[in-house]
């Protein structure tokens, strides 16, 4: 391939959980490994934390005591992708000796302020590779809600991947989760 | 991926070296450290393993015994970056360098593939480590382009770039800026 940028070294998840688990990195980097890149994670405003509240809090009360809830927790999307999803939700409860980091994912939320377009085009795309069938974001900047599902190829996405079915739902909507498909969780209950 | 969206983590040399010292970059592709980022470097062909044995014999000749080259080894640029030049000209002898060296007095890439690499990146990092000399042996255009006198440049990707560029053809010589008086043949150094 003929390129002018250098071409960066990409990391397995595996070596990934080494680099973690030597302390290569400074205790509470912002980190998530996304496509093979170790990719920096932007702070996170008052807003953007809230709403993470709120999302957990509805999906908990949408989803029920059988299904994980989990807030800014790693999970093992791909052999080269370690995201932190600011809530992601897996089938079972939690006990000793679960799978730490889940890799089947029913449901995943970002949360957007300035990451709307990594959210949209990266983390999508990348979601999207992994099957995961319903991805959405809240987004902070026009106070919608951007529900994702049915993954399918898409060679102009950035990761190959794309979301055929895009909504974008406003204050006074509802959705269901497609793995929770008779919970009705207001819009505005996720929205700071 | 696009840059311009994805912050990726940026490691220091130090970081680097522990990450070489811990088995994490080898064996397998070469890696160098460019400006805090792992940077896979393109493999060799038969012409551009040519070249550096050639380019290597021409500047021992021209500079043994006061200095001495060194070939694909690491230098301790700055503190974000640890290159491996195809060939760096150092000076005294290997001894003289239990740490890598982080200035060398001339520093040469060879290049075909990676030619738009080789003189973006690569030259505006070298000028931003201000090393006062750096040679291109451009392998497409069979020519020696040399680059001096680095200085600032905010349109570059690392903010310097050098100042003199001279394109030499096979029969023009060349003296390195630290030995004046050598007389070496483009042609010399080319496969």
């Amino acid at each position: 391939m003929q390129t002018t940028y250098p071409r960066i070294r990409r990391w397995t998840r595996v070596e990934y959980d080494r680099l973690i688990d030597q302390g290569v990195f400074q205790p509470g980097e912002p980190l998530e490994l996304l496509a093979g890149q170790l990719v920096l994670r932007e702070p996170q405003g008052d807003p953007h934390s809230l709403a993470v509240e709120l999302v957990q809090e509805a999906l908990r009360a949408a989803f029920g005591p059988e299904w994980r809830v989990r807030t800014q927790l790693p999970v093992a999307l791909d052999d080269e992708s370690e995201p932190e999803p600011d809530v992601s939700v897996a089938a079972g409860r939690v006990h000793r000796g679960a799978e730490a980091k889940p890799s089947h994912l029913a449901l995943v939320v970002e949360v957007a302020a300035s990451s709307l377009t990594l959210d949209r085009e990266h983390k999508g795309s990348l979601y999207a590779r992994a099957r995961v069938a319903d991805y959405w974001i809240v987004n902070l900047a026009d106070h919608v809600l951007e529900i994702y599902r049915d993954p399918a190829p898409d060679p102009s996405a950035s990761y190959g991947w794309t979301y055929r079915s895009i909504q974008s739902l406003t204050v006074g909507q509802h959705v269901s989760p497609l793995a929770a498909p008779t919970s009705h969780i207001a819009v505005g209950d996720l929205l700071p | 991926m696009s840059e311009s969206i994805v912050r990726t983590r940026r490691w220091t040399r130090v970081e680097y070296d522990k990450l070489i010292d811990a088995g994490f970059l080898g064996p397998g592709a070469k890696i160098e450290l460019l400006a805090g980022q792992l940077c896979v470097s393109e493999s060799q062909n038969s012409s551009h393993a040519m070249a550096i044995s050639l380019s290597l014999d021409a500047l021992h000749k021209a500079l043994a015994p006061r200095w001495h080259v060194r070939v694909q080894l690491p230098i301790a640029l700055d503190d974000e970056s640890e290159p491996e030049p195809d060939l760096a000209v150092v000076s005294g002898g290997p001894r003289d360098y239990p740490d890598h060296p982080s200035r060398p007095a001339l520093v040469v890439e060879i290049a075909d593939s990676s030619l738009a690499l080789d003189r973006t990146h690569k030259g505006s990092l070298y000028a931003r480590a201000r090393l006062s000399e750096y040679w291109i042996v451009n392998l497409t255009d069979r020519v020696l382009e040399v680059y001096r006198n680095p200085g600032p440049d905010a349109g570059t990707p690392y903010g310097w770039a050098y100042r003199v560029v001279l394109t030499l053809g096979p029969d023009e010589r060349v003296a390195p800026l630290v030995a004046s008086s050598a007389r070496i043949l483009v042609a010399d150094l080319l496969p």
